[in-house]
């Protein structure tokens, strides 16, 4: 059933070097309508950098990506900047802009990239404020918010832009624990209604709930993937097992 | 009351034709300073290596010449290659130029100290870089720089008494001419000085609402 959906993302072989250090290499996979691939590894494993190549915040050394089949050609800024509005950023910490409140940092965007009324877009804002819960906050300024509710700004952020494509970069990592849960309901919510994601987290049971594949990263190399209850019960790699048995002893999960 | 009669008569009106062209001199020297100043400081923070070099070379020139003798160039120099500039014009020129090179200082510390998140952020969501400074990076170092920018703009008050000097008989010049005539030395420049402490306290006071008017919360500082 599954893959009957077109392909959304394509990533072919990005490969981004420092100097001699090779930080990713030759990273590959695709992803479907309304699937969700979360990325699991340890800390500088390149899911970062992965997430940022995919995007182009981090220009790669080599490799292509391809959304809706077509190659992005981002050394054409014009094309560059149509393609980002396609995807949506989550950062680990929420990188919100200060001097707006939480309905104008969503409104912004929306102005100035994509040319819409000023009231268009703040009827849109308040709506996408709503659907992540915030409705009584639009007011408020991020030194105002918590931090919970600065990454629930964000991701109505992102929506507002009517992304094909989301991409989230350890979204809870910053959160207190407390915190988390409120945020991983909203992308539960964005999952449930057919949101197209990559994500990269530690939070391993929610990875084992929600993921349609899971990618084992690990020095930069993409080192597995595979379904969730695949890659917890029997990882094909010693490295994966290793590191699955290490987390769920953390976490107290036998998943 | 000799002496009532003499500054009714001739002080006041003299020091008050000289604080008018020290105006004429003070505003438009700010205001374009202030613009050359963020221009410049955006351009040697965001610019690509050539343009910042340059942005950086007017800097170090603008702040490392002497303002006086800036202004014998634009005034006295210049007319040996057929560039010509009454005295207010040259004035308002080296002004401007002088106090953009300060400016650009303070603005560009400000422009260092946004997180460059946000910058990733605007990008993430489509922004072109002149979007991103414009919308996301100089609304908030605008807030960051206005207390250093602030104080240029008090300097600049009292350094516009130097326009005397190529001939735009400002605040200083007129006080300098009657004090010359009556040998009341002391007298004058004291009143003169006095006026420029109105003038700064004036900007200072105005700076603050300003700053006020612009505070957000996230931006505020905090009496620790």
């Amino acid at each position: 059933m599954m893959n009957e959906k077109k392909i959304i993302l394509q990533v072919e072989k990005l490969t981004k070097r420092y100097g001699d250090k090779e930080v990713l290499k030759d990273a590959s996979f695709s992803i479907r309508e309304g699937e969700l691939k979360i990325l699991i590894g340890p800390s500088g494993g390149g899911k970062s950098t992965l997430l940022q190549c995919i995007n182009f915040l981090v220009k790669p050394n080599a490799g292509r990506v391809f959304l809706d089949g077509r190659e992005v050609l981002y050394s054409r800024k014009r094309d560059l900047y149509n393609y980002r509005q396609k995807v949506g950023m989550i950062f680990q910490d929420f990188n919100l802009f200060d001097h707006l409140t939480a309905l104008g940092n969503v409104e912004i965007a929306l102005v100035r990239v994509k040319k819409m009324s000023r009231d268009e877009a703040r009827v849109r804002a308040s709506a996408e404020l709503d659907r992540v819960g915030l409705g009584d906050h639009v007011e408020k300024y991020p030194a105002q918010l918590s931090g919970g509710q600065k990454q629930r700004v964000s991701i109505a952020r992102a929506l507002a832009m009517d992304p094909e494509v989301m991409l989230l970069d350890e979204p809870t990592s910053a959160l207190d624990p407390e915190l988390i849960s409120e945020v991983l309901a909203v992308i539960r919510d964005l999952r449930s209604n057919g949101m197209t994601m990559i994500m990269s987290t530690h939070q391993i049971s929610f990875a084992g709930e929600m993921a349609d594949e899971i990618l084992f990263m690990e020095n930069g190399i993409i080192v597995e993937a595979g379904p969730p209850k695949k890659l917890f019960a029997q990882a094909e790699c010693q490295r994966t097992r290793e590191f699955f048995m290490k987390i769920a002893e953390i976490y107290g999960e036998s998943r | 009351m000799e002496e009532l009669f003499f500054l009714q008569n001739e002080v006041a009106p003299a020091l008050w034709k000289g604080l008018l062209v020290s105006c004429r001199l003070i505003v438009p020297s700010a205001l374009f300073g202030l613009v050359i100043g963020v221009f410049v400081g955006v351009l040697r923070v965001f610019g690509n290596p050539f343009v910042s070099a340059l942005a950086n070379t007017y800097v170090a020139l603008f702040r490392g010449f002497p303002l006086v003798v800036q202004l014998f160039i634009w005034y006295f120099g210049l007319p040996h290659i057929g560039i010509y500039f009454s005295p207010y014009g040259a004035s308002v020129i080296a002004f401007s130029l002088c106090s953009g090179a300060y400016h650009s200082e303070y603005v560009r510390g400000a422009l260092l100290s946004i997180k460059k998140g946000q910058m990733l952020a605007a990008q993430a969501l489509g922004f072109s870089k002149i979007q991103m400074i414009w919308s996301v990076v100089l609304p908030q170092a605008f807030r960051r720089a206005l207390p250093g920018c602030g104080n240029e703009i008090v300097y600049l008050i009292k350094y516009s008494s130097l326009a005397y000097m190529i001939t735009c008989i400002e605040l200083t010049g007129q006080g300098k001419i009657i004090a010359s005539e009556t040998f009341k030395y002391t007298e004058i420049f004291m009143i003169v000085g006095a006026v420029y402490l109105v003038l700064t306290s004036l900007a200072a006071w105005g700076l603050h609402h300003l700053e006020s008017r612009f505070r957000l919360p996230g931006f505020q500082h905090y009496g620790l």
